[in-house]
């Protein structure tokens, strides 16, 4: 009877166990994160940098609305202390939140913002400037170092399994960029401005580091009449049913002065489809032929199903940092649309591939050329968001004008050549993807560097300069609701819900606010 | 100054020589490593903007050629501003301790010393590269399709304007003066006005410094305000200068002294 008690005492809090477990879990633990959940990934997830594979930030919940959006409101802040800015996108993983800032990776626990564990790499040569992210597969965090090594931690516990280094860091390579999971790849990118260097995209094995494939953006340094650079400096996205990479590649090098390095220098200021199992390139779309401004074209390439002139289309979107939104087809790589989302001066037009057509007369000169958008670009890392409904590419913008200038003592090296902004101000822009037409503009000061996010409610959830978390009309641009934080955001905001309750988490400063209804309004 | 001249001579050539190419001496010279210390900092902290050389970079202008540097003594001017950055132009502040402060100085006086002995090799923009105006077409300018003339004067607020500025900066204030103070008039619905140097602005708040020198805010939904912010204009001609617009401009600006 008592060894029969004892039994039925142990199924009790077995089922228990398992009613627990399925109630406030929903999820096997033990298995980390996998392959489907990145793919697909639910509610209580935020997986990748991006999100999800399409890189348009746009979620699907809906329990904050336009109309109860004024109620929002603190649920809790981490607080780094570090003086370094928050430029990462936290992922969420089984109710726990991983994010960094150079050298430093943390997990907090998503309901709380208690910490779980803290790691920090040892001091390094590599430029501090920001860090974008971890990635993560099944039970292992991968974590890029400013020297340019990929550092697989132990997501449990924050421990490192291994230490490869990507780049040489003595060379003038640096990283901050999130990597990709993709298949059984890791993708992984470098950065590396001020000397002329050669960009690449690598494929690591997620198991031990080895490299898989690479993909050089340009020939080999030294070769005669070309461009070095092309760095990948930032996460790309992925079509699994294409299984096709999409990724931007950086300005050539030497930066400002382009007359050791004629002709179009591909593929640098690029958009490339690229075999995730193979590194072979599919096809590729320079956005920027033979740049002489350092713009980038590593915004992130949003992809979009949905009509364009009536026909379904498998489309790939960027508003570039070179003051151009482009809509291609991703299966081929053609393009569907060119336009400016801004003051643009330095083309004569666009060309019948849909290129812009860069004017010789606004490359960097001794006496300086007036420049549209400066140095920064009309965007830049931060990250856009395309919302479905209403059709609208969402960009935290910086029109603006500078001087660039170069002459022959600035030598062929690196940067070669100086720029400096002269005037900015930055507002949120929706643009109508099918005519590159600007549905509303809402300004947000002189220097925002928020990043866009939008939901299926129709809200949009950015900040501004002066540190104000903001919620949009997705519609129409009006405010709906604000926080101040007094440091400005330089971070993109992420969204998921736990236990029922939707969570909007932005980071600014140092400090990370998971922001949500009080309960009694949800 | 016969004594003097008399040592001079005394001097041995190769002397006088080691001491031109040696660091300056005095108050800014630093043990090498410390001076390695300082770039490997600059390294992590301040290349990317700067440039790696402090040449100019991303965003960040040309350190070598800055007065700032040349007038810091060990850090003294450099550590306010690394400590505090400069919000207004978008210099992020940094926390650095007194000893990396110093180490960090040591560095950029040693890559002044190096930069300014740097035979025929100068980078950044100087003087002489902003000569390339018509004195009269920017006369011109100023008087005709710049509207210039509607705000500013060559014998009142601009005369001695090339003495003030040069080179680069004045080309920079020229065409957007990031410190030019705007004013605004806030409007109670009681009617009452208060009037003042805007000091804060978003989208939700607005703040004046007034005569009494107190800061005083008010949410915009409640209020009604009017900002006055002559700079505004120089933003308006951004889209409609010609590259030599500018440079006639700054030509007829440089004789402004």
């Amino acid at each position: 009877m008592r060894n029969l008690d004892h039994f039925h005492k142990g199924l009790y809090t077995c089922l228990v166990v398992l009613l627990l477990t399925s109630v406030f879990s929903g999820r096997l633990l033990a298995q980390g994160l996998d392959l489907a959940t990145i793919a697909n990934p639910p509610a209580d997830s935020w997986p990748t940098y991006h999100g999800d594979y399409s890189g348009k930030r746009h979620s699907p919940l809906a329990q904050i609305t336009p109309q109860n959006v004024p109620s929002l409101a603190l649920a809790w802040a981490f607080q780094t202390g570090q003086g370094a800015t928050m430029k990462s996108s936290p992922l969420l993983v089984n109710d726990v939140l991983y994010f960094t800032v150079p050298d430093n990776v943390w997990a907090i626990d998503a309901r709380s913002g208690h910490q779980i564990w803290h790691y920090t790499y040892p001091p390094n040569k590599g430029l501090h400037i920001g860090h974008r992210g971890v990635a993560m597969y099944k039970e292992w965090l991968y974590f890029i170092t400013p020297d340019a090594h990929l550092i697989c931690l132990n997501a449990k516990t924050g421990t490192v399994r291994w230490n490869v280094q990507i780049a040489d860091v003595e060379k003038g390579y640096w990283s901050t960029m999130s990597p990709l999971v993709v298949r059984d790849h890791l993708i992984v990118g470098v950065s590396g401005d001020m000397d002329n260097l050669a960009g690449f995209l690598r494929a690591v094995d997620p198991e031990t580091g080895k490299t898989q494939w690479q993909w050089d953006s340009t020939p080999p340094v030294g070769t005669p009449n070309t461009a070095s650079g092309g760095m990948t400096w930032m996460t790309g996205t992925y079509d699994p049913d294409l299984n096709l990479l999409y990724w931007g590649t950086g300005n050539p090098t030497p930066v400002l002065t382009g007359k050791t390095r004629p002709g179009d220098n591909l593929y640098t200021c690029s958009i490339v489809a690229l075999n995730p199992d193979t590194g072979k390139l599919a096809w590729a779309f320079q956005v920027s032929p033979h740049d002489t401004h350092d713009w980038d074209a590593v915004e992130t390439p949003v992809l979009v199903d949905a009509d364009f002139g009536g026909q379904p289309r498998k489309m790939l979107m960027q508003t570039s940092r070179n003051g151009y939104f482009f809509v291609l087809d991703r299966t081929n790589g053609k393009n569907l649309l060119t336009a400016p989302y801004g003051p643009v001066n330095w083309s004569i037009g666009v060309d019948k591939e849909g290129r812009p057509i860069p004017n010789p007369a606004k490359e960097p000169t001794p006496d300086g050329r007036l420049i549209a958008p400066d140095e920064a670009g009309l965007t830049n890392y931060r990250s856009p968001s395309f919302d479905p409904k209403t059709g609208l590419f969402i960009v935290s913008a910086h029109p603006s004008w500078s001087i660039y200038f170069a002459k022959p003592s600035d030598g062929t090296y690196g940067w070669a050549g100086a720029d400096y902004s002269v005037w900015s101000k930055e507002e949120i822009d929706a643009i109508d993807y099918q005519t590159g037409t600007i549905k509303w503009r809402h300004e947000v000061g002189g220097d925002a560097r928020a990043g866009v996010l939008t939901t299926d409610s129709g809200l949009t959830f950015t900040g501004d300069d002066a540190g104000n978390v903001l919620a949009l009309d997705t519609s129409n641009g009006k405010t709906l609701w604000h926080a101040g934080t007094s440091v400005r955001m330089e971070s993109s905001p992420i969204t998921y819900e736990l236990d029922k309750r939707q969570y909007v988490v932005t980071g600014s400063g140092g400090v990370i606010f998971a922001w949500a209804l009080p309960e009694s309004v949800q | 100054m016969k004594a003097l001249a008399t040592v001079a001579v005394l001097i041995p050539v190769p002397f006088l020589a080691a001491q031109t190419k040696a660091s300056k001496p005095g108050p800014q010279s630093a043990p090498p490593a410390v001076v390695e210390r300082g770039k490997s900092l600059f390294g992590q902290n301040c290349a990317f903007c700067h440039g790696r050389e402090g040449g100019g970079g991303e965003r960040g202008p040309d350190l070598m050629h800055s007065d700032l540097i040349a007038s810091d003594v060990r850090g003294n001017k450099i550590g306010v501003v690394v400590l505090n950055g400069r919000p207004a132009t978008g210099m992020p502040a940094f926390k650095l301790s007194p000893q990396e402060i110093s180490e960090l100085a040591a560095f950029l006086h040693a890559q002044k010393i190096k930069s300014d002995s740097r035979p025929g090799g100068r980078r950044g923009v100087d003087v002489s590269d902003l000569q390339t105006g018509n004195v009269e077409s920017g006369k011109q300018y100023f008087n005709g399709a710049g509207n210039c003339s509607t705000c500013h004067s060559p014998t009142g607020d601009l005369a001695g304007v090339a003495r003030r500025y040069r080179g680069l900066e004045l080309e920079r204030r020229m065409l957007y003066p990031r410190d030019a103070p705007a004013t605004a008039t806030i409007t109670l619905p009681s009617g009452q006005t208060f009037s003042g140097k805007l000091s804060y602005r978003d989208e939700f708040t607005i703040g004046i410094i007034g005569e009494s020198g107190w800061y005083q805010s008010w949410p915009t939904s409640q209020v009604k305000y009017t900002i006055n912010e002559p700079a505004q204009a120089h933003v308006e001609l951004l889209g409609k200068y010609t590259d030599d617009d500018v440079h006639n401009l700054m030509a007829y600006l440089q004789t402004l002294r």
